[in-house]
């Protein structure tokens, strides 16, 4: 890691001088120690410094500030160094020098396996996950260390190398170190563990790019690993896992360069249902032969003939389940199609918009789409409405014919009742076709689709239809009160005004019988019009329009029968809709209240919120009211349902009244 | 006293200018809207204008902001806004707004005609009147914990009487005391309300009022 520093700094030129020279070190160390000759247990070493270093030395060369590229470097410098130490100790007859040389490809081991195992958690960037498993890795490194020591100072780990010359250290107490090296050996299997579950970890959190650049690492050590087991069961040789090794580093480079340039999921997909096909054949066919055959004595041509064909036959099922169970393991949790149409039916309950994305998230699942759409509308004119992995960009409307554009598009017509409604594009990964399955699951959701968007279309309908009528009803309220204004009220007014005039008169003309008469008379008229103000203030209250909710609302906290406790948060003026559906909101409340609760305080809370205008009226009144048929409450909650909220009421019996809503502010 | 009155309903407008007329005011012109009066007083300013609060065009609160006009121009005319209801955040207003000599009344309220005629020279005479139903309303008023329970009968007559705008000489003719007797009330309303003393008439309105609302 130290190389890093310098070599950012400095000019292209020395960086490329430093890396050519450490490619040439590992050249040399690795070339020479082929020339030695071949010895399988050190092959690995060699194969691991050839790779790692090369493709080390590529990625820095690139991307000079690429921790991990210079990770798998000093992997590569490592291995070399232990690769030609071993070599060359390992020469008959022994090599100028071969006890110290070839000493220095026996002690590293344990520094280098953390390294590598270093390399393996800190993938793709060179980082570790968080702090916790940076301890873990130093304290790995610390353990490492040790094993280090203890093998550079006594030939502990001799034995296995078959070094032609003696450990060149002769110190006392090699009986007690050789105890210490076993007690630490098994660290080895706890590093594994280690790697393992870190790089676990890590895919499972990974999303996106660091997801794709997972999946190529993981999908090359463990064909890695399966080559290795394969070579080690069917040939009894490790070489096939060895030759196979190259292929972690080099799909960790492809993975760090050009991940965008291929995806690995169809490679993973194939190799899965291909291996796992190789491995049900071969199994099937030699238990088939060798288990039959010892059973009953008949020709091996016979059994072999009786085996392919069990295996023709049981290929195609076979096959198909294995491709489902490649799909579920590389596309996560894709569903069956009774899985997708349960899921489907169970986001029903949702709201509209939730609804329609719902769908989209449901046929992403269903097929393993990367991106599906959802379009509402007439054929001619169908707009994206809902979306997954996320909902679309508003658009121009566009033609079902026009659908298409995009590469691996697929598009899929809603039709109901003969009429299209809508359409579902979904796109999916290059060179994934849609299977026989998916396109009749698929066919089922867009059916369902259909319904889910007339029975949208109905709802919308409705809901405009109660609006203009709540509207309507409202205008025609409004008219009536500027009528009686106008008219009504203003006559009688006057009316008063000419009978205050005639009592003077009759007062000042010497009648006072007339004039109490006369008086007598107004009184009874101002008394109606204050029963028509208060009638003409009930149909239509003139401060909501003049002055807005706040000031309409305290209007009726200071009319109000029980003592009102108001908060209202509101930035000047809303929607006449809103205004006058919060009001009648509080004012049905208040009046309820006042009639039936024996509260001796309501609450209002009006306050203005992300979502639109939350209306809350409670009180500590009796509880018990329900929305029976006709009462104000059931009116309420149509009013409140025209604008497209809902009106929520508790009122347990003998704990008060809570009436809530959140009305949407456009 | 010369009074322009402005309706849009020409029935009560002339009504109106008869009753005052009636009643020894001069009556300079009859205006239909906020527009027309403004004019008028532009032309001849008078002692008092009596406006309709909702006129057109709009029927909202053309009164008040023609009569806000008129008081940039002519600051010493007397501003009487009669309506068919009366409304507290009108009343809040026109105490806020106007540095006295103004009114708010019922319509009803021209239908006795000397209480009226009476009103209307205590606006101008530069005081407030404010409309007897408003205020009960909000002495009235349902509250949790009322303050206004520390007050005998006679402190919360006092104050209904004060929020209509009352000056403490009137006040004393009202209750049939001496005007330091008045004064004495007048002290302990506002120290059991915890009010500050106000020295305007219209400022003690107001405090008054929005303490009603408040509480």
């Amino acid at each position: 890691m130290d190389a890093r520093k310098p070599s950012t700094e400095a000019p292209a030129t020395a960086l490329d001088v430093g890396l050519g020279m450490v490619a040439l070190l590992v050249a040399m160390l690795v070339g020479y120690g082929w020339s030695l000759g071949f010895d399988l247990a050190n092959a690995h070493n060699g194969l691991i410094a050839a790779s790692f270093s090369a493709v080390g030395l590529y990625v820095v060369r690139m991307r000079p500030r690429h921790r991990e590229g210079w990770l798998l470097v000093a992997v590569g410098v490592v291995h070399a160094v232990m690769f030609f130490g071993r070599q060359y100790g390992s020469t008959e007859p022994p090599l100028p020098g071969a006890s110290w040389i070839g000493w220095i490809g026996v002690w590293p081991l344990p520094l280098a396996i953390a390294l590598f195992g270093w390399t393996f958690m800190a993938f793709p960037q060179g980082d570790m996950l968080s702090p916790r498993w940076r301890r873990i890795g130093l304290a790995m490194y610390a353990v490492a260390a040790l094993m280090a020591m203890t093998s550079a100072l006594w030939p502990v780990d001799y034995a296995r190398t078959g070094l032609v010359a003696p450990h060149p250290l002769d110190m006392p107490g090699s009986h007690v170190a050789a105890q210490v090296w076993g007690y630490l050996q098994p660290s080895y299997p706890l590093f594994q563990v280690l790697w393992t579950v870190a790089v676990v970890v890590r895919l499972r959190r990974a999303r996106g790019d660091e997801a794709r650049q997972m999946r190529w690492l993981v999908y090359a050590a463990v064909m890695a690993i399966v080559l290795l087991a394969m070579g080690l069961v069917v040939f009894g040789s490790p070489v096939p896992g060895l030759l196979a090794l190259p292929l972690i580093p080099v799909a960790a480079g492809i993975a760090i360069q050009k991940f965008r340039l291929y995806d690995i999921d169809p490679v993973i997909n194939k190799t899965l249902v291909i291996g796992s096909l190789v491995l049900v054949v071969t199994t099937g066919y030699v238990a088939l032969v060798v288990g039959v055959g010892s059973l009953i004595p008949a020709g091996t041509g016979w059994l072999s003939l009786l085996a392919t064909a069990v295996v023709a036959v049981a290929f195609e099922p076979l096959r198909r389940r294995a491709q489902i169970l490649a799909d579920r393991l590389v596309y996560g949790h894709r569903a069956t199609p009774y899985e997708a149409l349960s899921r489907l039916s169970a986001q029903l309950d949702e709201a509209p918009e939730e609804l329609l994305n719902g769908i989209a998230a449901t046929v992403a699942n269903a097929v393993g789409a990367t991106e599906v759409v959802v379009w509402v509308g007439e054929e001619a004119r169908l707009l994206p409405q809902a979306g997954w992995p996320r909902p679309p960009e508003p658009s121009e409307p566009s033609r079902l014919g026009e659908l298409d554009r995009g590469a691996h598009r697929h598009v899929r017509p809603v039709v109901h009742q003969g009429t299209v409604r809508g359409a579902i594009t979904l796109r999916k990964p290059a060179g994934e076709a849609i299977t026989p399955t998916e396109v009749r699951l698929l066919a089922d959701l867009v059916a369902q689709t259909g319904l889910v968007i007339a029975q949208q279309q109905q709802a919308q309908e409705l809901q405009a239809a109660a609006r203009r009528i709540v509207t309507a009803q409202d205008a025609a309220r409004r008219r009536i009160e500027r009528d009686l204004h106008d008219g009504a009220q203003q006559r009688l007014v006057t009316t008063g005004l000419e009978l205050g005039l005639l009592a003077d008169q009759a007062q000042a003309s010497g009648g006072p019988e007339l004039a109490a008469r006369v008086k007598e008379i107004r009184a009874q008229l101002l008394e109606t019009t204050a029963d028509l103000r208060e009638l003409a203030r009930g149909l239509h209250p003139m401060v909501l329009t003049q002055a807005g909710l706040d000031a309409a609302l305290r209007m009726l906290a200071d009319r109000s029968a029980i003592p009102v406790r108001l908060t209202v948060a509101i930035p000047g003026r809303l929607s006449r809709e809103v205004e006058v559906t919060a009001y009648y909101i509080v004012s049905e409340a208040l009046t309820n209240a006042a009639r039936h609760s024996g509260a001796d305080v309501v609450t209002v809370e009006v306050a203005k919120v992300v979502e639109g205008l939350r209306v809350g009226v409670s009180d500590d009144g009796c509880g018990g009211a329900r929305q029976r048929d006709g009462s104000g409450l059931e009116g309420l909650a149509d009013r409140v349902a025209a604008v497209g909220a809902r009106l929520t009421i508790e009122s347990p019996l003998g704990g008060g009244t809570r009436i809530r809503t959140v009305l949407p502010c456009a | 006293m010369r009074v322009i009155v402005a309706d849009d309903a020409v029935l009560f407008r002339e009504g109106m200018a008869r009753i005052l007329t009636e009643a020894g005011f001069e009556v300079t012109g009859q205006a239909r809207n906020g527009a027309e009066l403004i004019g008028f007083v532009r032309r001849d300013a008078p002692d008092v204008v009596i406006t309709d609060l909702r006129m057109p065009p709009n029927f909202a609160d053309e009164g008040i902001e023609a009569a806000a006009e008129i008081r940039s121009f002519a600051p010493n005319v007397g501003v009487m806004l009669l309506s068919q209801y009366v409304e507290v955040h009108h009343a809040l207003r026109l105490m806020d707004e106007f540095d006295g000599a103004v009114g708010y009344l019922l319509k009803d309220r021209v239908s006795d005609l000397s209480a009226f005629a009476a009103d209307v020279r205590r606006v101008a005479a530069g005081h407030v009147v404010i409309d007897q139903e408003l205020v009960s309303r909000l002495v009235s008023r349902r509250r949790e914990r009322d303050p206004l329970a520390e007050l005998t009968d006679r402190e919360r007559q006092v104050l209904a009487l004060m929020a209509q705008g009352l000056t403490n000489a009137a006040l004393s003719e009202e209750l049939f005391v001496s005007v330091k007797t008045v004064e004495g009330y007048i002290r302990n309303v506002f120290t059991k309300l915890g009010l500050p003393p106000g020295e305007r008439e219209h400022r003690r309105v107001l405090a008054v009022l929005q303490f009603l609302r408040q509480q």
